[in-house]
């Protein structure tokens, strides 16, 4: 019976998956147990989400062991007794809350059903019979991921994978998540955290594996699970080059003429108004703003994918001309950024023109594949050779490929949006890396953020939006730390929102 | 590069020449079926089928598909679908026909009106799918009866044929020699015409999409038409671009039918949609876009030029090449997503 127990729970042995060339998880040992949280850490690319794909039977393994509660793991098993809770829920939008529950396992066959008692207490539980009968698409994320949580739990699921899964969230709504995770854990469901915040590791999981290239590298518990230490397993190898304060101050006290310059640009549907900014050579200037406040919008419209209207400058050219030809945009949303059905390769030379073709608009495929060498090296794309397809990335290698497009185009000002969101911490700092070398060549960066650790680490300048308004800047180097920035920022989010209540 | 695995990083070299390998494992693959087919056809017939002047006749019956397929690929590959080839085939050698016989245009002029009139309706299915935002299969749906609606009026529903014009209608002979003479001349060899022109436009839609910028962009837009946009391309040119250049391999199919055959009537083209079809999806461009190519079309075409030839030479009747014609693209696509899924990419 103890050997039984001791098999309880998830055992991956020796776990292997190839894509093509590029090996994803190259032997991965990991054990999950009932009524722990366990974290899971590493960078992009190590193989945490070809995990979580092969647990779930999204894709299959290529080699290697799993048991889950001493079964051998089977389709069957990756379908009904594994979980995951998505960073965005893959669930049907256009069916209602009560529908995507229940969906699967109607048992009668042609008449619809309602609502039975386990779904309906279930779905109480999680705070989400109210809107059982609300569109999917209807409903904020957080509920939509309880959608997903009661869903599994109507399948009497046995494990729970969450991937990423507040990213998008509120600090309540994630709070509110973190008490379920702990509950599905003391309810003796085997619950693991895919996560690459550090502090929510530590403090919501009971044990933190990191894994790197594919192997689990380190399992930290107890006092040894401290941000430091999953840190320092995480960047180990990842070139720190950070800038000191010292340097910074002198960047900007540099710069000259403003590279972009902003004045009486507002929205056509009324999402910011009036806005005034500048950036110089060589700075990044971030806005921060909650969605729907404009910012998002602001930001866009600066590239020209939000219709802005008022004067801007850009470089010496004035209006959409100079939008046109001097900006780049990188957005949020990877899949609008890719061509999933092109190389790495021509994903990073996607956007040239002259540069690749000679006479008779001839490709010239020689400049095309050194160009793209050139990228991979200096952007430390993990890719085996520019030529597997795209999908074969992990994703924090996609957003750099994605960055790197817009990069090699050579825009005056490079418009990103959330350039990070959902990257890890080493990806994150090659991220920052790439657009301080960017900026350090008199180029200008704006960025929309959301979460304020990138502004702190990334930025010189930061305005805050809300309701439409842009606040004075706060320039971030004269402030010691992100707690105090994101004091800061708080302060202007809600000084600015009271005028306009009243 | 130093966290690299390496594994990962061992493998740089010949790559290039595998992908390039792979990808043309998919066209492979259906050439080696054509092979087969033609095996199988000599052996049932008694080695009839091999003989030169059916060879060189199923070359002419392929390049009709063929070249109204090479227009299709261009729109299949930038992401949009085009149902109204067919009718805008009857239109063309019904503009050429109408406005030569019935209004004694020369015959230049004529086909100078049944090209611009083929550029005019590329852009009506381009404007109403890329500005007005309607789905390309609907735009041409519509745009498709339309046309045959058009054609049906300026036809007055008669066929024609220069060579017995209608009463009171005279044809100049020289005109006469010249239009036949874009497809029927004295080659070497009987080298079939058509079969030419094929291959002059392959060669110029394989460098197009192959080789030169403006395929390298069409296939990023079919690719993905929101980070197309987000990067700056031209994503309504190169769709205009795609619909006008299906619109004018239409008019051309047309007019060397019509110059070959010497007749023409309003449906005239209908026919050819499913094949058509047939023959860029077996060669495996993919109607999510983004994916096709020239030498697949051709060898799609060629298949199915060969099943035909075949079954006629065997006298099986007209469901045969029907039945045929649906298993064979079914087979194909089911071939194409099994190769896709040996390579990783699915």
């Amino acid at each position: 019976m103890s050997d039984a127990a001791s098999e309880r729970g998830v055992v991956i042995r020796g776990l292997r998956k190839h894509y093509g060339d590029t090996i994803a998880l190259d032997g991965l040992d990991l054990q999950a147990r009932p009524g722990e949280i366990l974290g899971v850490a590493g960078p992009n690319g190590a193989g945490k989400s070809t995990m979580i794909k092969i647990l779930a039977a999204e894709t299959p393994q290529t080699d290697g062991e799993i048991l889950v509660d001493g079964e051998p793991w089977s389709i069957d098993i990756g379908v009904h007794r594994v979980a995951v809770v998505h960073q965005e829920p893959q669930l049907f939008p256009n069916l209602t809350v009560g529908d995507n529950v229940m969906i699967g396992r109607e048992h009668v066959r042609w008449l619809r059903r309602d609502l039975d008692d386990v779904e309906r207490t279930i779905m109480g539980e999680l705070g989400i019979l109210d809107v059982k009968d609300t569109p999917l698409e209807f409903v904020p994320l957080a509920i939509q991921q309880r959608t997903e949580i009661a869903r599994a739990l109507v399948q009497d699921a046995r494990v729970f994978l969450f991937d990423e899964p507040n990213s998008a969230l509120t600090e309540e709504e994630s709070n509110d998540l973190f008490r379920r995770m702990h509950a599905l854990a003391d309810a003796g469901r085997v619950v693991i955290l895919v996560s690459h915040r550090l502090a929510e590791l530590v403090q919501h999981t009971d044990r933190v594996v990191v894994i790197l290239d594919g192997k689990a590298a380190r399992s930290l518990e107890g006092a040894d699970k401290t941000q430091e230490a999953i840190a320092r397993e995480l960047v180990v190898g990842a070139p720190g080059a950070k800038e000191t304060d010292a340097q910074r101050v002198a960047r900007i006290s540099d710069a000259g003429k403003p590279t972009v310059e902003v004045s009486g640009w507002s929205h056509d549907k009324g999402e910011f108004h009036d806005v005034t900014l500048h950036v110089r050579p060589g700075e990044v200037l971030a806005i921060v703003g909650v969605e729907g406040s404009g910012a998002r919008e602001l930001v866009r419209s600066i590239a020209g994918f939000e219709p802005g209207a008022g004067h801007i400058v850009i470089d010496g050219q004035v209006g959409q001309d100079a939008i046109r030809n001097r900006t780049g945009f990188v957005s949020a949303d990877r899949a609008a950024s890719l061509f999933a059905n092109y190389s790495v390769g021509d994903n990073v030379v996607a956007r040239l023109g002259r540069e690749i073709a000679g006479a008779g608009g001839a490709l010239r495929r020689g400049r095309m594949s050194r160009i793209a060498h050139d990228i991979r090296d200096s952007f430390r794309i993990k890719a085996a050779n520019v030529n597997v397809p795209i999908r074969s990335l992990s994703g924090g290698n996609q957003q750099k490929v994605a960055i790197a497009a817009a990069i090699v185009k050579r825009p005056k000002a490079l418009v990103l949006e959330e350039p990070t969101r959902g990257v890890d911490i080493g990806s994150k700092e090659e991220i920052y890396r790439l657009l301080r070398h960017f900026t350090s060549e008199g180029h200008a960066v704006i960025m929309y953020c959301t979460e304020v650790p990138e502004v702190f680490d990334v930025a010189d300048r930061v305005h805050v939006v809300s309701d439409g308004r842009l606040s004075d800047p706060l320039l971030v180097f004269q402030y010691p730390d992100v707690k105090a920035l994101a004091a800061a920022i708080t302060r202007l989010e809600r000084h600015a929102a009271t005028p306009a209540a009243a | 590069m130093t966290t690299e695995n390496p594994a990962v990083a061992a493998r740089t070299s010949g790559d290039r020449m595998r992908d390039a390998g792979s990808s043309l494992l998919r066209v492979g693959g259906v050439f080696i079926v054509v092979l087969l087919v033609i095996a199988v056809f000599a052996l049932l017939t008694g080695g009839k089928s091999l003989i030169p002047a059916n060879l060189l006749g199923m070359l002419r019956a392929m390049s009709s598909v063929a070249i109204l397929g090479m227009g299709l690929l261009l729109v299949i590959v930038v992401g949009e679908i085009d149902l109204s080839f067919g009718y805008l085939y009857g239109l063309s050698a019904s503009t050429i026909a109408v406005s030569w016989i019935m209004w004694g245009w020369p015959i230049w002029a004529a086909i100078i009106l049944a090209f611009a009139v083929a550029i005019f309706w590329g852009c009506f299915n381009a404007f109403f799918t890329t500005v007005v935002k309607i789905p390309s299969f609907i735009a041409t749906l519509g745009s498709g009866t339309l046309i045959f609606g058009f054609t049906l009026l300026i036809t007055n529903t008669s066929t024609f044929n220069p060579a017995y014009p209608p009463a009171g209608k005279v044809v100049n002979p020289d005109e006469l020699k010249l239009f036949t003479s874009l497809a029927n001349q004295q080659l070497p060899f009987n080298f079939p015409m058509q079969g030419l022109w094929m291959i002059g436009i392959a060669i110029v839609v394989w460098f197009l999409l192959s080789r030169s910028l403006f395929g390298f962009r069409l296939k990023a837009i079919g690719g993905n038409p929101e980070a197309a946009r987000l990067a700056r391309l031209p994503v309504r040119k190169y769709k205009f671009a795609a619909f006008i250049a299906m619109g004018l391999l239409a008019c051309t199919a047309a007019m060397l039918d019509f110059a070959f055959i010497g007749s023409t009537q309003p449906n005239a083209g209908i026919s050819f949609v499913f094949p058509t079809f047939a023959a860029v999806i077996i060669g495996g461009a993919s109607l999510a876009g983004g994916r096709g190519s020239v030498a697949g079309t051709l060898t799609g075409a060629l298949l199915l030029a060969v099943l035909v030839n075949g079954l006629a030479l065997l006298a099986s009747g007209p469901f045969a090449t029907q039945m045929l014609f649906g298993t064979v693209t079914i087979g194909a696509v089911v071939l194409d997503r099994y190769t896709q899924r040996k390579r990783g990419m699915l």
